[in-house]
């Protein structure tokens, strides 16, 4: 950390919104002293307050982290080796637009990929910015498949025919019962008070039931029972409960009747009059490891007790057929008729700062070329949702393919030759899946840039690096809940070294590109502009408060209307009706995704053949002292659990593993040597390695960082879902000395 | 601040999700540097065999002791508990340090509460209950850490006296 010498300087205090790539937005109060942080407090203001978690509490070390990229950089050594001179940023921008115009002058706009990513999860400092640039001059190849929930969005769609599903947290204090899927809120801050109101409803009296192949931290303090099932094998539970309530004649016929189409179609799937499977709770069994006992008692108890919110997590469905999962717990969200009342659960589909999804948040948009010129006129993607607008072109590559694209090309049947690429707020060699292929597929570019705050894993690779700000460098707007509110993100020290914001990166190619749009304004300007089209009314007094909260008389509920008056509020859908039955998935004519919930045996799952040789089922969690890749250097977090893989004392002890022991993880796509953590809260025959450790190879390519990307898997779900917890292993000892 | 007061944390573990936002925070607010000294720690403990377990988490740090066994097991009497608020602190010019002494506050503090650097021959260190929060009408970095609201401080009268909560009390 920087601050040698005592600060002489009087301290002042600066309030701003905290911003990372979790899924909570808090309320910080930063200490400065000579324009150096000293200290963090949190929220000190008007209940609920937005109290920040360990990892913002560990902000300064970020800020100060060593590995923080000081200067522009050109690639000196090979790709990946992390060799790199200092140049200028004039230099800098120069190169990347020389570069990006002999791409597209030799190969066309298409060659240039640019991959952005959510990053700080802010509105104004985006990689959106970059993307709509690239657009104004000339276009480039986009990618789709939101990593995080892009299963959720496909079924949500396809169910509702709209992202707005889900209730607010809080009115999770109307539930009388809420079963948690595979759904861990104290770890992932799923909004920043989510974990506090499942409290108080539970010392409220509302019973927890939680279902997960972990006992997650939120099952031990929050869960009264738990449910342990096989990854990638919920929709077939979530399919035998519903056997369950219709044998049962539990099912709430009337809601089904008014709301609904197709549910005999559904019934009849479920009852095996087709294929002669019924789906019974010892089908489910068979498959889940989950008893039959336990399937029915957890269906009769969820279709008798009103009102009840069955929360579907977004981790299940990043798995193979993810969207059958999102789309089953709708299906029995409605057979309950836990839809469009307080208490009930529609079914959450993303993460509510997506702004299409949460509390119809309102901000104006930075400019966009009014779209990529390169998609004009491709058709969509045969398996893609007219819904989806845009994202369902068929000149986009899913995420989990960009790896195999750009190795591949056209050759390959993909819409693009790849040859340039940027990349910004993102870290694909990290995160996306099959870590070693994207290695390869990075080191055949002709040219790379990548912006960032730090040395990362892919900005190894990189032949120009640019130098990012941190959030608190630099002034921002965030959207998050609950109760929903605008944060204003201020600048609270000066950029550190020479690192820009990315609007001032965008700027500075902008103008060699013969772009004016963004001259003479500063990124308060812009917000100010964003600002005007929310519901901020007073934006001088929202920088100075930090934040605006938008008051509601109760808690938001999703589909209110169209549930109390559905005469006048038809649902989004072609039927007008939730779509349990979809005429537009029944128009795909695939058998991958069919129109009604189904149950589809997921490759790399415990019944592939495959399992013989790797046995292990690995999930990719996510870590309490990370954000996916941020935070994970941070001395503060790190020295409070170590990256490990957890296995259940059986699978070790017939492994010869101990707690603390090197393992070596492994597949057909890589080798990881981590620490192995026995634990009796994992299923057996599962293994958990939480994602976003920095992937850090040694000569023989061996992983030594613990990402758990050079272990999946890089395929999509039919319907567009990341498969991030469907991968097979095998877990060994090494005889290697304790880290 | 009033004299006489009893300062004391009170702390919920129904509430604690062992998220360590409170050990951070200690760790910022009072400079601690990574390496092994933690004012505040969370302790947790795992019992049963799959599927049947259970997992508590706790939330300590020094308990601001009645009667500290730490003051009466160090020989240079550099421990002292505080008149006016009853907070325990530790006089750093006149503590011996580990190695010249033995630990003896250590050793004799069933809490784990004294903490040691990995400087040579450390001075003891340790949770002073945020005494400079109190002064500016702030409770302890912790307490307003906590997302559960799993931890508190007060006069412990007050705290043992709010409804439904439970005792804890340090060495008595």
């Amino acid at each position: 950390m920087p601050p040698k010498q005592k600060p002489k300087g009087k301290e002042k205090v600066v309030k701003t919104a905290c911003s990372s790539h979790c899924g909570g937005r808090c309320l910080l109060e930063v200490h400065v002293q000579d324009g150096v942080i000293t200290r963090i407090e949190t929220d000190r203001g008007e209940e609920p307050q937005l109290r920040a978690c360990l990892r913002c509490r560990a902000y300064r070390q970020r800020v100060y982290d060593p590995d923080r990229l000081h200067y522009p950089m050109r690639r000196t050594g090979q790709r990946g080796e992390g060799r790199f001179e200092r140049i200028s940023w004039d230099e800098a921008l120069d190169t990347i637009v020389d570069e990006l115009n002999r791409v597209r002058g030799t190969y066309g706009p298409s060659a240039v990929l640019f991959l952005g990513g959510g990053g700080d999860a802010t509105q104004l400092h985006t990689s959106r910015l970059l993307g709509g640039l690239l657009a104004m001059t000339g276009g480039y190849t986009d990618k789709w498949g939101i990593q995080s929930f892009e299963g959720g969005l496909f079924a949500s769609l396809a169910t509702y025919g709209t992202l707005s599903s889900h209730n607010a947290f809080d009115d999770l204090l109307n539930s009388r019962l809420i079963i948690m899927w595979g759904w861990n809120p104290v770890t992932t801050i799923h909004e920043t008070n989510t974990s506090w109101y499942l409290l108080q409803a539970k010392e409220a009296g509302a019973k927890i039931i939680t279902v997960d192949p972990r006992y997650t931290d939120s099952a031990a303090v929050l869960a009264s029972q738990w449910i342990p099932l096989r990854p990638g094998t919920d929709t077939a539970v979530l399919i035998a409960m519903a056997y369950v309530m219709i044998m049962e004649d539990l099912f709430d016929k009337a809601f089904l009747d008014a709301y609904t189409i197709g549910f005999e179609k559904f019934r009849s799937y479920v009852l095996g009059e087709a294929d002669g499977i019924p789906k019974t709770p010892a089908w489910a069994e068979a498959i889940s490891g989950a008893s039959a006992q336990v399937i029915k008692d957890l269906a009769r108890e969820y279709a008798t007790t009103k009102p009840a919110a069955l929360v579907a997590g977004i981790g299940p469905g990043r798995s193979a057929y993810g969207e059958q999962y999102h789309r089953a717990s709708k299906t029995l969200a409605a057979m309950t008729g836990n839809i469009g009342i307080h208490g009930g659960w529609a079914g959450r589909s993303s993460v509510p700062q997506v702004q299409f999804g949460g509390y119809d948040f309102k901000l104006g948009k930075m400019p966009d070329g009014g779209g990529n010129p390169i998609e004009r006129g491709v058709p969509p993607r045969k398996e893609g949702l007219p819904t989806l607008k845009g994202s369902d072109s068929g000149a986009r590559i899913h995420t989990a393919e960009i790896a195999d694209a750009i190795l591949k090309g056209r050759a390959g049947g993909y819409p693009a030759d790849i040859k340039m690429a940027l990349i910004m707020h993102t870290n694909p060699v990290n995160q996306y899946p099959n870590t070693n292929k994207m290695v390869q597929a990075l080191r055949k570019l002709e040219f790379l840039v990548v912006a960032e705050q730090v040395m990362s894993a892919t900005a190894k690779f990189a032949d120009i690096v640019l130098p990012c700000s941190t959030s608190l460098e630099r002034n921002d707007i965030a959207v998050g809940g609950v109760p929903p509110f605008y944060g204003y993100v201020k600048k609270v020290i000066e950029p550190l070294y020479e690192s820009r914001s990315p609007l001032e990166m965008c700027q500075g190619l902008a103008s060699r590109l013969d772009i004016s749009l963004y001259e003479g304004k500063t990124d308060d300007d812009w917000l100010r502009e964003l600002a005007e089209k929310s519901h901020v009314p007073d934006y001088d007094a929202f920088k100075e408060q930090v934040i605006y909260r938008i008051k509601s008389a109760e808690p938001h509920v999703a589909f209110k209307q169209q549930i109390e008056d559905p005469e006048h509020n038809p649902f989004p859908t072609a039927s007008g009706k939730i779509e349990i039955y979809s005429q537009e998935l029944a128009a795909m004519n695939s058998p991958e995704i069919p129109p009604i919930p189904t149950y589809i045996e997921p490759w790399e799952g415990p019944r592939d053949p495959l399992a013989n040789k790797y046995p292990l089922q690995l999930i990719t969690t996510h870590f309490k002292r990370r954000a996916h890749t941020q935070f994970d250097r941070v001395p503060w977090l790190r020295e409070l659990m170590p990256q490990a893989i957890s296995i259940n004392t059986r699978d070790a002890e017939a492994r010869g593993i101990r707690d603390g022991d090197t393992v070596k993880v492994f597949n057909e796509r890589g080798e990881i040597r981590i620490q192995a953590k026995v634990t009796e809260r994992i299923m057996p025959r599962v293994v958990d390695l939480p994602q976003g450790a920095w992937y850090d190879p040694d000569k023989q390519g061996i992983d030594r960082g613990g990402c758990a990307n050079v272990l999946t898997r890089d395929k999509h779900s039919p319907g567009g879902a990341a498969c991030h917890n469907t991968a097979l292993v095998e877990v060994a000892k090494v005889d290697e000395e304790r880290p | 601040m009033r004299k006489g007061l009893k300062l004391a944390f009170y702390f919920n573990d129904a509430r604690c999700t062992g998220c360590y936002a409170c050990v951070v925070a200690c760790k910022d607010w009072h400079d601690i540097p990574p390496g092994p000294v933690f004012f505040r720690r969370v302790v947790i403990t795992e019992k049963g065999h799959y599927p049947r377990v259970s997992v508590r988490f706790v939330s300590t740090a020094c308990h601001h002791c009645d009667k500290p066994l730490c003051i009466a097991a160090c020989p240079a009497g550099a421990i002292s508990k505080r008149a006016e608020d009853g907070i325990v602190v530790v006089d750093k010019e006149l503590c011996l340090g580990r190695e010249a002494c033995g630990g003896a506050c250590q050793k004799a503090c069933p809490h784990d509460a004294p903490q040691f650097g990995t400087e040579p021959n450390p001075r003891m260190q340790k949770c002073d209950l945020c005494y400079d929060r109190w002064a500016e009408g702030k409770r302890p970095i912790c307490v307003e850490a906590c997302p559960m609201r799993a931890l508190d401080a007060g006069d412990q009268d007050t705290l043992e006296s709010l409804d439904g909560r439970v005792k804890e009390r340090g060495q008595s």
